[in-house]
């Protein structure tokens, strides 16, 4: 093991004070002088051509200082180069009940809903598609007029040849799985503050500034220059400390834009936040889906091949559409040995908020139903279903059938755990009844190794500057979201430097002043920004090194920095102790808690103290003036870019699923099923995970904890339920994320397979665990009370439903006509509503509706 | 979204308060917790010119146990309060029981006794923004003439969702209500309608101002049961409540009581009758199940199945009977 003395450690997040105690400014506790509130009009309509806008009454209203519409910012814009369908607001069209038609920038929050009233919208209404089987039957009125069919892109893989596997194989599983929608739930709602410069030259708006609770602020810049038709340059995005995004603030989200376009109108800073019912709107989480799964095996439990058809209804636009469906195909490599597959790949359109990327993204509900079949299978087989898992090992490092190159594989170690701490072998099948275990295994990227904008640009650079008296200061555009990104980078510069945390000062996602990094999505920045940090740390201690290996006579090889002490690991030094072998605890001036006050004038005092002669150390001041006299200003870079041999194969849409490593879960789940009500308890989860080495083991135990919250909420409570396109439940209260109550003990364990590649061998943490829980508490429940669910959420009518019909009970239409054991389509909530995709129309059985025909002479 | 304009007035005496009530009649509502009240107003559900803020009247707010065994409680009471009483677990468990369900920890400590009682009745279709109103269009329950729940109907079906009303119904409770001409009291089984909209017997400038539980309801074994997603916060998708008292191993009396399956708390007729001398065994149990079920009325105004709700309502129903005769 080695040995480090910062990594490794369970440091307190660099933010934690000023997040615990209030201090914290997120986006909407800021503000500037002159600021106003903006407020977005939506769509009352599904689908609906925009005949006329007239915002003259709007903006008469006293307090209201601009009103804009699509027609201020006209220019497409989306996070895929390939999925440009977005604009600020809407042009000629509204495409989801919440698309976003005008914006009111007023001097209170107030004044900007009442003049929302005053708007005035005509519609022609037009017929909209819910389903995507059906809108992908659709012959007219296309979503967008380029999508046929309302497919916003299909794939159709084929790797070796599954037809010819399926014949080999000695047992086939076929079977409908199906994941109803969830959304991220963040607690910070998105909020954007905006201000333009007036331009000294011109009087005109100038540089722009905006703040924003973004998990990608070099994007956004981007697309603000796009729309705003500005450079890149004018343009200057803050992010300030988020709280929580998921996903669901990695991509341009709409306010960002429309604060932006509001403020140049009035000529004054404009501040934008969603309410929770417009977070559910502009929403970006994973879609519902439609998995038919086909798996084949040997009698041994090897898998033959693997088949998947896979429909995601992915909303109105694109989004992040492409590459979640392309993911969830190409994440079916990777975890297991497959050595045929066959998959079809549907991205839907259809008349609803937009899918983007979610934790997990793509490969969560492909998980749900591989991880669900593989057990199935192990039952016809007569097979633990943990020991169908190891049988199907990769033999890593290889290249999997679909491209994916696998270096540090820790998922036999992440098995072996789970199944010794949950005492699988002597308890499961031994539970007392309707109690049970079950396990699954899933993976994830350490960041994409083929950016969104193909290039060969690095995907991470970060800048480190070192002052006179030793202070860092890391410029790292990393954006921390709450997952601890700022405190990984410091962790890194303080261990390659060997100095205390307390000397490190991150300055990041600030697009002035820091480097480009691409941005806190697919689990990329510990491993890629992490690497930039570690060689833009190791430039500077090379010159710091050089400077005080002159200075103490020796070879750069010889110097050791650690503690805030640089040594010569070969003088034979009192300070030293003699017992061991490496010079570990050398106590310098400063602790490791990091008091470093005077040093300036004690390093300008021992640099006068030339005639002693060769040191054997140095305090890191004095080592960093001597290399300032030596080289100058001590400044260092480093970037990171994948290495071509993990950037996949060439087929069409190889892009996406490559990653330079790849994180490893597996997870057991003890759950009870109350037979009367259907409620299912989740006593505890286990759960390992290889996340290549643990820069941080209490972060690290937080991220793996949180996967596990999230996925039990997917698993049993969350579902956005809808009603032909209408969300019957935006809010917190009806969308039911665990509570406390709720929370199973997990028991977070983590695997260190220490990849070649990763800073100091690690890899991701925070996204791999989640997929894994759903399906672990999905066989759980079948070992419980031996009911097959096929359809997510388990809530209790779903399962009571399954119970009765496995019982044989008198039959109780509990679920809508829908049998969660073999779903084929998905449910809606119930009742009715006034349109059914074709706008307004009043329900025929309307009260009004029946009066107007009665007045009318009515038709009989 | 932001509060709708008004101006607040605080009273510090009931008669201050009646008199506020009665000048502004029609265009007033009482805040005491404002749980129920607050997120409403935001989503426009209440736009009144005046609220009055009835916090302040202290006498309104506390246990009081009489010399003939009653209770009082101010309507002012926390439903944190009658959770922790002593006194009240004691000898009226399954209110504090069913206190003890409410939403989560920091709204119980908001929230007030005559609150739980006044809630408003809930439904999906309802409890929305204004501008997922305008989407949807309005139902009759606020600005529409249509029910989304039952298309055709002309009555609103929002469910009544208080935890307490069907634990203070068991206890046969009584209410006061004040106003500026008079003092009435009425038992709570008298205060609800049946209908989703005027839900409640109080007319505009009247105030619910204490709750009598009488001592002949003292000291019954007691029994709240909530359906819920969650474990806390939700508010009851199915709720039963049951008290019992047995003599020699029989019932002596009995009284089961629903919530958050019609526009009404319900006390379950017939199932007093059915109990009453008998002894409490499991097909007793599931028999009253069976009435408590047909009670019931659940509707797409809230989450889960309609179905399940109502089938819930049978099993929650034994279990509480059962859980009160053990």
């Amino acid at each position: 093991m080695s040995d480090f003395s910062i990594i490794g450690k369970p440091i307190a997040m660099v933010d934690a004070a000023g997040k615990t105690t209030g201090a914290g400014k997120y986006t909407d506790d800021l503000s500037v002088a002159g600021m106003l509130y903006g407020k977005i009009l939506h769509s009352p309509h599904p689908h609906a051509r925009i005949v006329r806008v007239d915002t003259s009454r709007a903006a008469k209203l006293p307090g209201v200082v601009a009103v804009v519409t699509g027609k201020d910012a006209p220019n497409p814009y989306g996070i895929l180069p390939v999925g440009h369908d977005e604009r600020a607001m809407a042009l000629d069209k509204v495409r989801y009940v919440g698309d976003n038609v005008a914006c009111v920038a007023a001097e209170t929050e107030f004044i900007a809903e009442q003049a929302l009233e005053l708007i005035d919208v005509e519609y022609e209404v037009l017929p909209a598609y819910f389903d995507p089987e059906e809108s992908m039957k659709a012959q007219s009125d296309f979503i967008h007029d380029n999508k046929p069919q309302n497919i916003e892109k299909d794939y159709h893989h084929v790797f070796g040849d599954p037809d010819k596997a399926f014949t080999e194989a000695d047992y086939v599983a076929e079977a409908r799985f199906i994941a109803q929608e969830v959304t991220h739930a963040a607690m910070e709602p998105h909020s954007t503050l905006a201000s333009f410069e007036i331009d000294s030259q011109t009087g005109k708006p100038g540089r722009l500034t905006v703040w924003s609770s973004t998990q990608v602020p070099y994007y956004l810049q981007h697309k603000l220059s796009l729309v705003l038709e500005m450079p890149m340059s004018q343009i200057r995005v803050i992010k300030p400390l988020v709280g929580g995004g998921f996903g669901g603030k990695s991509e341009v989200i709409p306010l960002e834009i429309i604060a932006a376009v509001a403020a140049r109108a009035a000529q004054k800073p404009v501040k934008i936040t969603y309410t929770r019912e417009e977070v559910f709107l502009a929403h970006r989480g994973r879609p519902r889906t439609i998995v038919d799964l086909k798996t084949g095996v040997k009698n041994d439990g090897s898998i033959t091949a693997v088949k998947a058809r896979v429909i995601q209804d992915g909303g109105a636009y694109c989004s992040y559409g492409v590459v979640t469906i392309l993911y969830s195909g190409a994440l079916l490599g990777a975890l297991y040995d497959i050595p045929n597959i066959q998959y079809d790949g549907y991205r839907v359109l259809t008349n609803k908020p937009v899918c983007g990327a979610m934790r997990g993204h793509g490969t969560v509900n492909v998980r749900f139903a591989f991880e669900s079949q593989l057990d199935e299978i192990a039952l016809q087989l007569k097979m633990d279903s943990a020991e169908i898992r190891r049988r199907n090992l990769l033999k890593a490092p290889c290249i999997t059938v679909n491209g994916l190159r696998v270096q540090s594989y820790g998922l036999p170690e992440c098995i072996a755990q789970v199944v010794t701490r949950s005492q699988w072998n002597e308890r499961k099948g031994k539970l007392p009844k309707s109690r049970g275990l079950g396990i699954a295994c899933s993976h994830y990227v350490s960041g994409a190794a083929n950016s969104i904008i193909r290039s060969d640009m690095p995907h991470s650079t970060v800048n480190i500057k070192i002052d006179r008296d030793g202070g860092i200061v890391v410029y790292t555009g990393a954006s921390d979201i709450g997952q601890g990104s700022d405190t990984m980078v410091a962790q890194i510069a303080a261990e390659v430097l060997g100095c205390s945390m307390a000397r490190v000062k991150v300055i990041a996602a600030d697009t002035d002043l820091t480097p480009i990094d691409i941005g806190s999505y697919s689990s990329r920045v510990t491993f890629m920004n992490g690497n930039a940090t570690l060689r833009a740390a190791q430039d500077v201690k090379k010159q710091i090194a050089t400077a005080a290996a002159r200075k103490m006579d020796c070879t750069l090889d010889d110097l050791i920095f650690r503690d805030d002490v640089v040594v010569n690991k070969r003088a034979p030094v009192a300070a030293t102790p003699a017992n061991g072998s490496q010079p570990t605890v050398v106590h310098a001036e400063a602790s490791v808690s990091g008091r470093v006050e005077g040093q300036i004038l004690r390093g300008s005092l021992q640099q006068k103290r030339k005639d002693e002669g060769p040191k054997a150390r140095l305090s890191f001041e004095e080592a960093v003036v001597a290399a300032i006299d030596f080289h100058g200003a001590l400044s260092g870079t480093g970037s990171y870019a994948p290495p071509p041999e993990a950037r996949g194969g060439k087929h069409k849409g190889a892009g996406v699923g490559p990653s330079p490593a790849y994180s490893y879960s597996a997870q057991v789940a003890e759950v009870s099923v109350d037979e009367e009500t259907g409620e299912v308890t989740v006593h505890k989860v286990w759960a390992s995970h290889d996340c290549g080495r643990a820069l941080n083991p209490t972060s690290v135990e937080g991220q793996i904890i949180g996967s596990v919250w999230m996925g039990m909420g997917q698993a049993l409570t969350e579902e956005m339920v809808w009603k032909d396109g209408l969300l019957m439940n935006p809010g917190l209260l009806e969308y039911r994320s665990p509570s406390s109550v709720e929370s199973p003990v997990v028991e977070a364990i983590i695997v260190e397979s220490v990849d070649p590649e990763g800073p100091f061998g690690a890899k991701e943490a925070s996204e791999g665990s989640l997929a894994a829980t759903i399906p672990a508490i999905a066989n759980a429940i079948y070992d419980a009370v031996g009911i097959r669910l096929r359809e997510s959420p388990f809530t209790p009518e779903r399962v009571l439903s399954a119970l009765r019909a496995k019982k044989k009970q008198k039959h109780i239409n509990l679920t809508e006509g829908v049998d969660p054991t073999a779903p084929t389509t998905f449910r809606e909530h119930g009742g009715s509503l006034c349109f059914k995709g074709k706008g307004p129309e009043r329900h025929a059985l309307d009260p009004a509706r029946r009066e107007a025909q009665v007045a009318t002479g009515g038709a009989d | 979204m932001s509060l709708p304009e008004f101006k607040l007035l605080r009273p510090r005496t009931v008669r201050e308060a009646v008199d506020l009530l009665a000048q502004h009649s029609g265009n007033v509502r009482v805040l005491a917790g404002g749980t129920d009240l607050v997120p409403s107003m935001r989503q426009k559900l209440f736009e009144p010119q005046y609220v009055v803020d009835i916090r302040h009247i202290s006498v309104l707010n506390g246990i009081s146990p009489l010399r003939d065994g009653a209770v009082e409680i101010g309507a002012l009471t926390s439903l944190t309060a009658i959770e922790r009483s002593p006194y009240l677990r004691q000898h009226y468990s399954v209110l504090s029981e069913a206190a003890g369900t409410v939403a989560s920890p920091v709204l119980r400590n908001m929230g007030t006794i005559g609150g739980n009682i006044c809630l408003d009745t809930r439904c999906l279709w309802y409890n929305q923004s204004l501008q997922w109103r305008k989407s949807c269009g309005f139902c009759i329950k606020k600005d529409g003439d249509l029910c989304h729940v039952a298309p055709g109907g002309t009555k609103c079906w929002a469910a009544f969702s208080g935890d307490t009303p069907p634990a203070l119904l068991c206890l046969n409770a009584d209410i006061e209500i004040v106003s500026a001409a008079a003092i009435r009291r009425v038992a709570l089984g008298e205060f609800y309608t049946g209908d989703g909209v005027a839900y409640r017997k109080l007319q505009s400038g009247e105030l619910v101002t204490r709750v009598f539980l009488p001592a002949a309801s003292a000291d019954y074994r007691g029994v709240y049961r909530k359906l819920r997603v969650r474990g806390s916060i939700d508010y009851p998708l199915a709720g039963v409540a049951v008290v019992l008292k047995r003599a020699n191993g029989h019932i002596a009396d009995a009284r089961v009581a629903l919530t958050a399956v019609n526009p009404a708390p319900l006390l379950v007729t017939g199932a007093t009758a059915a109990l009453l001398g008998n002894v409490l065994d499991e097909a007793l149990a599931e028999a009253v199940g069976d009435m408590a079920a047909k009670t019931a009325k659940p509707l797409t105004t809230s989450a889960l199945t309609p179905e399940y709700r109502r089938e819930m309502i049978r099993v929650f129903t034994k279990r509480a009977l059962l859980a009160a005769a053990n």
